[in-house]
């Protein structure tokens, strides 16, 4: 198996934070070393408790809830940013939209008030499974949906993290099913290739069609090599699943000109990486340095060798 | 009937690389996702058709489970549904409308253990070969003639048929009123006085006639006996109201046809891959003939064509397609022949096509119609044909009516659950099957009605092209994934007056 580093897969990535709007006001959340902080609820875990009795659930809760439901959900690396610089806009008024098209939406045919005289009782207790089995489906569907909104509206800074909080779930454990039975590999060959194809164009122009991504689950980092010529020209790259978190979602992935293969050791804003200047070539190590973006960019690190 | 080595139900599914199925689609997933222009040009999500095409093949060799597939077509709906929110309203079609699941994420819990298809009904051991040894094939080739008021006409009797599922004939007829010309086989059953018919068998018990087996409306060539007679009565008087009985001798005259079985062992992938270029084959007819044949403007035919590419990948990413197999390249003759561009099969095309592919391709290449020298009319069939991949199959008439042909079959066995999709295959009766005329000419029989009844399925075949002369025999071909079975069958036609 390849050598995973023992620090946190995060270390290289710096605080990030919002506003949301919650209450009156808007408030701040923030994600720092691997976790959801909610700065302007001092006790969410009583707020949580007063909800269930009743009161009104502030909307930072809500959103650190799904945060939680959805850290080891492989759905996040289906419909995420590939690309952190063309990540997706959402926004509060469209996650307010959907809310209240779910409450409007989701509604069971209902069949008025007529009874029987003598009511079938079999079918009625089998016709009321149904419907509490599709309610309970549209539910989770909605519940869903708005939680992906919600995620989203965020912002590619919180949108990036949570990929990489998600691929570090299921970096090491390729070979168990999710809890939905989902096959983990699979899952993880496409996001790698998915988001090592857009990196790839930009470092050496190649056509993202032509960037073909497997999972390396030998020794070492990998491989990456160029074969063939013309429309038959293809990238090949062998990369671990880590590499989807450690290096992607820390904005790593082409740094100087160089593909990051692995990262060696990092402290933000200062990371120690291997990386590749052409495919073929031997990595080499890199001392890399980060700082934010500049002002009105995504909110990721930008790093400079 | 002669055995049939090694038959699965649909695929043998032990040997497939089932992850890289699943690998592959969501692979094309992020492909489509990256967008090109002419996926953006498609209605509803972009490349909406690219991944339900390869999904449905996926699902129809048995490498992908449909809930699995259904959940990567949720998560790429999801996800193209997303980067929508600001841009173009789409026309977004969910990707469980084609699975006919009708529900979205979220992902279901795992299934150990689960198989990649439902599977076919099961039975307990011993189920198969009681029911088999109960069934009874009778040829009738009877025309029972009938008056109601001012209605009148024929009932045409083809054949009798005893299975578990019960007792019924498969028939045609004739109605003639003062508002109809005479109309033979499919249309107008309700004019015909069922309940006025009496049937009575060799010990005096009766029966009556009901034409809609199963509440079955689609299906009006067959013709119940209710209730269900004993296994071994002799005869049936079938009279029409104040007419003479017509007996019908329920003798068995030999189930099995004389056959021959030779092996095909196709992969489930060159199976499938048959199954699409017959249904091409089959699709053409109804096209506007312009000098050479000209396909279809749009549908979900020219979507199925344009994903041949991306069906052959997914098949050989799932291990059920050899990169070696002929058949690609005798689909990408076809669609050459059918003058189908953009279909995405990157191997050349071959010119070692079937002889019945040709046969039919030289009759759509043709610049006039043959005339038609066949009246409406009937042949009585019973005639079992050896055990094919699983399906037992019994051919129990044929019929020409109104310028369109039809073979009418029986299949018993497991086969697994209809599953409608963009593919527009049957994978409930997933066999080949062709006929030639004494003629020479090969027609292909495409599932134009089916009624389904347990393990049970009577089928109406409408063979392409139709007949045009009355033939003395033909020779039917019967393929699946491990054998072929061909047999001849003598022809003797009838024609209501």
């Amino acid at each position: 198996m390849t050598r995973v580093p023992n620090e946190p897969w995060y270390t290289p990535l710096p605080p990030c934070e919002t506003t949301v709007p919650c209450g009156q006001g808007r408030h701040v959340i923030r994600w720092e070393a691997g976790q959801l902080r909610l700065a302007s609820h001092a006790d969410p875990e009583a707020e949580l408790v007063l909800a269930a009795l009743g009161g009104q659930k502030a909307r930072c809760v809500e959103i650190a809830e799904a945060w939680g439901r959805h850290v080891a959900d492989l759905t996040v690396l289906t419909v995420w940013p590939r690309d952190p610089a063309a990540g997706i806009e959402v926004g509060w008024d469209d996650v307010d939209a959907a809310g209240q098209a779910d409450q409007g939406g989701w509604a069971v045919p209902r069949h008025g008030a007529m009874r029987l005289a003598s009511p079938p009782t079999a079918a009625i207790a089998m016709a009321a499974a149904r419907r509490r089995r599709y309610q309970q489906e549209a539910g989770q569907a909605s519940q869903r949906r708005l939680d992906m909104l919600s995620l989203l509206a965020l912002g590619t800074g919180f949108q990036v993290r949570l990929s990489g909080q998600v691929a570090a779930a299921y970096a090491g454990r390729l070979d168990e099913p999710d809890e939905h039975g989902r096959n983990v590999r699979s899952v993880l060959t496409a996001a790698l290739s998915g988001r090592l194809a857009p990196v790839a164009e930009r470092w050496l122009g190649i056509d993202p069609d032509q960037v073909e991504a497997s999972l390396h689950q030998e020794p070492g980092w990998g491989s990456v090599e160029l074969a063939g010529h013309g429309q038959q020209r293809r990238l090949l790259v062998s990369l671990p699943a880590w590499w989807l978190a450690r290096v992607w979602a820390c904005g790593l992935a082409l740094t100087g000109r160089h593909l990051v293969v692995a990262v060696e050791g990092a402290c933000w804003p200062d990371a120690r990486v291997l990386a590749l200047r052409a495919p073929g070539a031997e990595p080499v190590s890199l001392s890399a340095h980060g700082s934010d973006g500049p002002p009105g960019s995504v909110d990721t690190p930008h790093w400079e060798i | 009937m002669l055995p049939v080595p090694g038959a699965p139900a649909v695929a043998d599914t032990e040997d497939m690389d089932r992850e890289g199925a699943e690998t592959y689609l969501r692979l094309l997933a992020e492909t489509v996702l990256r967008g090109s222009p002419a996926a953006a040009a498609e209605p509803g999500p972009p490349g909406t058709s690219r991944m339900m095409v390869v999904g449905h093949a996926l699902i129809a060799v048995g490498a992908l489970d449909p809930d699995v597939t259904e959940e990567i077509l949720a998560d790429f709906w999801l996800a193209v549904s997303m980067r929508q929110l600001h841009g173009e309203p789409g026309q977004p079609v969910t990707a469980a409308q084609w699975l006919s699941q009708g529900r979205a994420a979220p992902p279901r819990k795992p299934r150990p253990g689960a198989p990649p298809t439902a599977p076919p009904e099961s039975a307990p051991p011993g189920a198969d070969a009681d029911q088999e040894r109960s069934a009874r094939f009778v040829p009738v080739g009877l025309t029972v003639p009938f008056r109601s008021g001012a209605i009148s006409g024929e009932l045409c009797l083809m054949s009798f048929a005893r299975t578990g599922a019960g007792a019924r004939v498969v028939a045609a007829w004739g109605v003639r009123s003062p508002s109809l010309e005479l109309q033979s086989g499919f249309q107008h059953p309700g004019l015909i006085p069922f309940d006025e018919f009496t049937v009575t068998d060799d010990r005096g018990a009766r029966y009556q006639l009901d034409h809609t087996p199963g509440s079955d409306l689609e299906w009006p060539n067959l013709i119940g006996l209710s209730p269900d007679p004993p296994q071994n009565i002799r005869w049936l008087d079938v009279a029409a109201p104040y007419r003479q009985a017509v007996r019908v001798d329920l003798r068995p005259a030999g189930d099995a046809a004389p056959a021959s079985v030779s092996d095909t062992t196709l992969s489930p992938g060159e199976h499938l891959l048959v199954m699409l270029a017959e249904r091409l084959l089959t699709w053409t007819p109804g096209f506007p003939r312009s000098g050479r044949l000209a396909g279809p403007p749009a549908g979900p035919w020219r979507a199925m064509t344009a994903g041949f590419g991306d069906i052959i990948a997914a098949l050989e990413a799932a291990d059920v397609l050899s990169p070696l197999s002929p058949v690609p390249a005798r689909l990408a003759t076809l669609c050459a022949s059918l003058d189908l561009n953009g279909h995405g099969i990157a191997v050349p095309p071959a010119d070692d096509l079937p002889e019945p592919w040709l046969s039919l391709l030289a009759h759509y290449q043709r610049r006039k119609p043959d005339p038609a020298q066949l009246r409406d009319g009937y042949a009585a069939l019973a005639a079992s044909l050896p055990e094919l991949d699983g399906i037992r199959l019994t051919l129990l008439g044929l019929q020409h009516t109104q310028g369109n042909s039809a073979l009418h079959v029986l299949a018993q066995g497991r086969t697994p659950e209809p599953r409608p999709g963009p593919l527009d295959i049957d994978l409930s009766f997933p066999l080949s099957i062709w006929l030639r005329d004494s003629g020479g000419r090969w027609h292909a029989a495409r599932q134009d009605r089916c009624h389904r009844a347990g393990r049970e399925s009577t089928i109406r075949l409408r063979l392409v092209p139709p007949l045009t002369r009355p033939v003395d025999w033909v020779e039917v071909l019967a393929g699946g994934r491990s054998a072929e079975v061909r047999a001849t069958l003598p022809l003797h036609w009838r024609y209501p007056s």
